[in-house]
């Protein structure tokens, strides 16, 4: 790893391209993880006469639509953020903040969401729509978490000087990665909120 | 993200030895953990032939200890646990961190030039991740109600709470999750590391095909082992939050789900698997032939294509271990006829191999025998799936013992001996010390001979309808004929199970007290061979320029040796000889 002491010498371009290709690789493999499970929702509810199922009280779906748009302004913020890093422009720290304020206001969102249809008695083992629910928002709620801890780590380097236009690919790699999670929740949206 | 510069050789012992990121030291790490769960798996092994051939008597040596209130007998619910896991550790904790584990970190930033994986710390992780996903499946073997007794196929309803109550099924789930999560880590770092730190001149088509092979598995690892741990994500749910997705609805009141999902999910996975263990060694196999001809691999371009081949078909074939799900007719043939697809790309790679041995001046060490060895078993394997890729037939013969010995003697020994080959053949580099050849090849005859028949039995015991996984076949009458074939069948496994001493005695001997190693003991030309053995913490001193191909043997240009590092250009031709890839017999070391 480079250290970074008083001076911060730039890194290597060859370093952001070994970690965008790197990260890009992961992301391919892991929305084979997601696909799977979006995958079988799909034929679990193509099983069911009705869906959702008569008798289940709905998440919310306001709610939803909220924490939705949340993370795309999230998304949008960190995209801002890292054009800024790019050329060394000033906005990388506070736009980069806000983008891990949304996130995280997206997993307040999340848990309230889970506490309101828990509370009504819905709980994982309350059939496949609960089951299908639950499975899907906490696997991807575990990369939100992940998401938030590196977008912490991150910006922590920020505010310290040692990530920034001269070291920015600790900042390329989180972004694709946030992108990565902020899509994925689309298409969980879509899947049982809309569609 | 710095495998491309020097880093000061680490002085503490934790971090030189243990948390170490160099990946000689890490593919030393994957090799001694392999060859341990290799042991155990294998002892399992040795226990289950031990019953098929004496059912209900007390197992020699280990029976009192492990089973004392049966008497010393295997009772039958430890049977499924048998093989089970010794399925699961073969597969996870033998082969895969042997063959991708071990020669992937070792072979693959030496033979591209590179002074470690692009990403080292990634790499340490991928490797304890490997080693808590051995813990929890080791701590299963000593819970409550055992280990995993689902298969290692794990299919609901067997692997549900109501196959499988107790916890050690879900540790099982959490296990393959594990050990994915670490494939899938090294997978990223194989690929990145190839695609970025090759030295200049190492173009696609100069690399060694040891490091193809580990390349496309890293593309199935990569690709395809997230949907098994998605697999294992929804088995754990299933079994500790109470949902229902592999539950039918006849099973529990309010189940609405499918274990045929499970199924798919698995298969999806499982038939890339089998090239994800066998890929690797292909690709040792067609340098190894090529080393111990001393002839330029055949047709090096076109063997690629049939790996790719191969490695894009795996993808969209694994139907064919659903015949008996009930799938449509035209799903059925479909899988039935890209299956048999498999077949021309398989038949290109055993043309090539046999023709770089076509009139080669055959060194037949011991790697170069077990390479060979390949070729035999896998071709034996390879044929019978035919049999198995026919729905006609597969219906007929699935979940004998037909599909056991096809499938131990095309992913199991094939791999196995393609690993055994790589340890012979990288031993020097990797311990700076040589294996001794005349234990080795006493290892090999009396690892191919019986590994034939115990196989080949199976066949035959499995055409005549002796289903998997029976506790006592001897309870059903139509099978007691056979079981003069199983005493054989089991007779040749334990031979084949002490054959393994020799290579563990010959492995820890030639480690510490072998012979020193030269620089280039096989006289080859890829890069690991320019360097000591072993290698220095940084690899390469300065970083090499590729200047010809993996193969370079027999050149007529070449005056006092038969072989031309890659650092080195082809030399001129003298006047009036033949292009060096005819292999003219007057060069013949």
């Amino acid at each position: 790893m480079t250290t970074l002491a008083m001076t911060v010498a730039r890194e290597p371009r060859r370093y952001q391209v070994n970690t965008t290709l790197g990260m890009a690789i992961f992301i391919g493999s892991w929305t084979m993880a997601f696909a799977t499970l979006f995958v079988c929702f799909l034929f679990l509810r193509h099983r069911e006469p009705v869906w959702p199922p008569v008798g289940v009280m709905l998440p919310s779906l306001p709610l939803a639509a909220t924490g939705t748009g949340v993370l795309l302004l999230s998304s949008a913020l960190l995209h801002a953020a890292v054009g800024r890093g790019r050329i060394g422009a000033a906005g990388l720290a506070p736009l980069w903040g806000a983008a891990l304020a949304l996130g995280a206001l997206f997993a307040v969102l999340q848990t309230w969401l889970w506490l309101d249809v828990w509370r009504a008695g819905f709980h994982a083992d309350a059939g496949n729509y609960y089951g299908l629910f639950y499975m899907l928002t906490w696997f991807h709620a575990l990369h939100v978490l992940v998401g938030l801890v590196a977008l912490g780590w991150v910006w922590a380097g920020i505010l310290r000087g040692r990530v920034g236009v001269l070291r920015l690919s600790p900042a390329l790699a989180t972004s694709i990665f946030w992108h990565f999670v902020d899509a994925v929740w689309v298409v969980l949206f879509l899947g049982i909120f809309v569609l | 993200m710095s495998g491309d510069h020097i880093h000061p050789a680490p002085t503490s012992f934790l971090r030189k030895h243990v948390f170490s990121t160099d990946h000689k030291v890490i593919a030393r790490q994957f090799m001694w953990l392999g060859l341990i769960w290799l042991l155990i798996g294998g002892g399992m092994a040795m226990i289950i032939r031990w019953q098929l051939a004496n059912p209900g008597l007390p197992v020699p040596l280990l029976g009192h200890l492990l089973w004392p209130r049966n008497g010393g007998a295997v009772p039958p619910d430890s049977y499924n646990t048998l093989f089970t896991m010794h399925g699961t550790i073969m597969i996870f904790l033998g082969l895969t961190p042997l063959l991708i584990g071990a020669f992937g970190n070792f072979c693959i930033p030496l033979m591209i030039g590179a002074r470690d994986m692009i990403f080292p710390t990634l790499n340490m992780l991928s490797f304890w991740t490997v080693v808590l996903g051995a813990g929890v499946a080791f701590a299963s073997l000593f819970v409550p109600l055992g280990a995993a007794e689902g298969g290692w196929t794990a299919y609901p309803t067997l692997s549900s709470t109501i196959g499988t109550p107790g916890s050690g099924e879900t540790m099982w789930a959490i296990a393959v999750f594990l050990i994915g999560a670490s494939s899938i880590m090294g997978g990223i770092n194989y690929i990145t590391t190839v695609i970025r730190l090759r030295a200049p001149g190492m173009t696609y088509t100069r690399l060694p095909m040891t490091v193809w092979g580990l390349v496309l598995t890293a593309a199935l690892n990569v690709l395809f082992l997230p949907v098994i741990g998605s697999a294992m994500i929804l088995m754990v749910l299933d079994r500790v939050f109470g949902t229902t997705f592999y539950v039918p609805a006849s099973m529990t009141q309010g189940g609405a789900g499918d274990p045929i999902l499970y199924q798919h999910l698995f298969w999806l996975f499982g038939h890339p698997e089998v090239y994800i263990l066998i890929l690797p060694a292909w690709g040792i196999v067609v340098d190894l032939l090529s080393f111990f001809s001393r002839k330029p691999a055949f047709g090096y371009k076109v063997t690629l294509g049939a790996l790719v081949t191969v490695t894009v078909l795996s993808a969209v074939v694994y139907g064919h271990h659903m015949f008996t799900t009930g799938m449509t007719a035209m799903l059925g043939e479909s899988f039935m006829l890209l299956t048999m697809i498999i077949s021309v790309p398989g038949e290109i790679l055993f043309f090539n191999w046999l023709h770089t041995l076509w009139r080669g001046s055959l060194r037949l060490t011991t790697p170069m025998l077990f390479a060979m060895g390949v070729i035999f078993v896998f071709g034996l394997g390879g044929l019978t799936g035919i049999y198995l890729a026919t729905i006609s037939t597969d219906i007929f013969l699935h979940d004998t013992y037909f599909v056991v010995g096809h499938f131990h003697l095309t992913m199991a020994a094939s791999s196995l001996f393609g690993a055994f080959a790589g340890t012979y053949f990288w031993f020097p580099k990797l311990f700076g010390r040589m294996m001794s050849e005349k234990l080795g090849k006493l290892h090999f005859w009396a690892t191919i001979i019986p590994l034939t028949i115990v196989f080949c039995t199976m066949f035959i015991s499995g055409w005549a309808g002796m289903p998997r996984r029976y506790y006592d076949h001897t309870d059903s009458a139509y099978l007691r004929p056979l079981q003069h074939l199983n005493v054989l069948t089991s007779v040749a496994a334990f031979v084949l199970g002490a054959a393994q001493l020799i290579f563990a005695f010959n492995f820890i001997k030639s480690r510490w007290w072998g012979a020193k190693a030269a620089m280039n003991p096989w006289q080859v030309g890829t890069l690991e061979w320019t360097l000591s053995s072993p290698p220095p913490h940084h690899n390469f001193d300065t970083i090499p320029v590729v200047l010809s191909g993996p193969h370079e043997f027999s050149h007529p240009g070449l005056k006092d040796r038969d072989w031309l590092p890659q650092t080195e250009a082809a030399p001129a031709l003298p006047p009036g000889a033949a292009a060096p890839h005819a292999a003219p017999a007057g060069t013949r070391a």
